[in-house]
């Protein structure tokens, strides 16, 4: 950590020292995700695309690298910095009954999904591993067969449980009949989540592992009630999602919006993490020139990081549904130059 | 003679490359005084010059930043009290 020294010296020969750390961090990282975790190579070849966001539940059977995915351990050994969003969402697949499964010679056997998440009127609600379920141990075959499928990718990722639980909760829950309103929500996600990385961090994991929890981070309440210092000193990163859905978004004001609540609301462990921006977009439809918006990031982003608070030090778009691209090769275009410029080189 | 005292602050913890730092110091010492000397001439018959000011410090200060990473600090300004100085990380 560089050190700068002050010394004042009077006629007497007498003097007085101060000194003042600092660090000069690394550039930020930009990122990429490409819709239905498709293979987002050709998109980022040549560009300074050094992070990327990916989604798997728990639920799959296939989680490290993913269902033919061998791309991902390709990108990954080349030194792009996985952060792979694990959810307890089961994504719907036909099979959302119990599992039984070998993992290195142990059998093990997970009930069906016993929550409902992500309760908005009128639609579908979503199936989850339940909060109580985790805590009783039930899940444990789930994080041994991701487990055991991380240890053979040769690098460490950032584990993010969850994708936004404000997302999951912002209508309530229901785990086996019995329904939790969002704040309730919240409080058990931080004990599942808990128990979670405690699971991990007791078992040998690759080098480079780091943990989050993510969050979108539109609620201040909620982003308050999941970031309590007793996680937050289990986790490395800080993490929200940041869109602009209105010609009045600008890109610092969307990407400050959860930083401000942050360090207003959170204790200095959870200050001292940097941040993961795990999706970034522009929607087009309320921005039609997405490339002119893109452009306003790097500012923004080096803006915010010469602040007081935490740090972004990645930050991935979300080419697929509010962020999608349209056109692409403009929107990608944008992209790439913004990727070349400070703070992300 | 009173010891000097200083502070130092920067206006971050951690920068990116490229980024302005701003680091603050601020200074003093019990004894440094600022005096002004008037000087008036006069001679036997009573004859006196128009008198004339010069300025010194009294036990003046001399200050130095030196930054172990070889990062180079340029003074942007110094009022006697604070001065404050500028760097690209």
């Amino acid at each position: 950590m560089p050190r700068v020294t002050v010394s004042v010296r009077d006629k007497g020969g007498r003097t007085a020292t101060a000194t003042a750390d600092y660090t000069i961090a690394p550039p930020v990282l930009g990122g990429y995700y490409l819709s239905g975790g498709a293979d987002p190579t050709a998109d980022m070849a040549g560009g300074n695309f050094r992070s990327l966001t990916q989604y798997r539940s728990f639920a799959d059977g296939y989680i490290f690298p993913g269902y033919r995915r061998p791309w991902l351990i390709t990108l990954g050994r080349a030194g792009v910095q996985m952060n792979m969003v694990l959810e307890l969402k089961h994504y719907g697949a036909p099979n959302a009954g119990p599992q039984t499964f070998t993992v290195d010679g142990v059998t093990h056997t997970v009930p069906a999904p016993a929550m409902t998440i992500q309760q908005r009127p009128g639609t579908t609600w979503p199936r989850a591993y339940g909060y109580s379920q985790v805590l009783a141990g039930l899940c444990d075959g789930l994080f041994a067969r991701a487990l055991s499928q991380y240890r053979t990718l040769g690098f460490g990722v950032n584990i993010q449980l969850a994708s936004e639980l404000d997302t999951d909760h912002e209508f309530g829950t229901t785990e086996s009949g019995v329904t939790y309103t969002w704040a309730q929500s919240d409080a058990r996600a931080v004990q599942a989540m808990t128990y979670v990385v405690n699971w991990f961090k007791a078992r040998q994991l690759p080098a480079g592992t780091t943990f989050s929890v993510g969050v979108g981070g539109f609620d201040r309440a909620c982003y308050q009630r999941t970031h309590p210092e007793a996680l937050m000193a289990k986790l490395d990163f800080l993490q929200w999602n940041a869109y602009a859905t209105s010609p009045t978004h600008t890109a610092l004001a969307r990407f400050r919006r959860t930083k401000d609540w942050a360090v207003a609301d959170l204790g200095p462990v959870a200050l001292s993490r940097p941040v993961i921006i795990a999706e970034w977009g522009v929607r087009v439809a309320e921005v039609p020139n997405q490339a002119a918006w893109i452009t306003t990031v790097p500012a923004a982003i080096a803006q915010l990081n010469a602040e007081r608070g935490p740090r972004i030090a990645r930050t991935n778009y979300f080419n697929s549904g509010w962020g999608t691209l349209s056109p692409k090769s403009t929107g990608l275009a944008a992209l790439r130059a913004a990727y070349a410029t400070h703070p992300y080189v | 003679m009173a010891a000097p005292t200083a502070t130092a602050s920067l206006n971050a913890a951690t920068y990116s490359p490229g980024d302005q730092m701003i680091l603050t110091v601020t200074y003093g010492d019990a004894d440094t005084r600022p005096v002004t000397v008037t000087i008036v001439v006069t001679d036997a018959q009573g004859n006196s010059s128009a008198p004339v000011t010069v300025t010194a410090v009294i036990d003046p200060l001399a200050l130095t930043v030196t930054d172990d990473s070889g990062c180079t600090w340029t003074r942007a300004s110094d009022n006697g009290s604070v001065a404050v100085y500028r760097a690209v990380a």
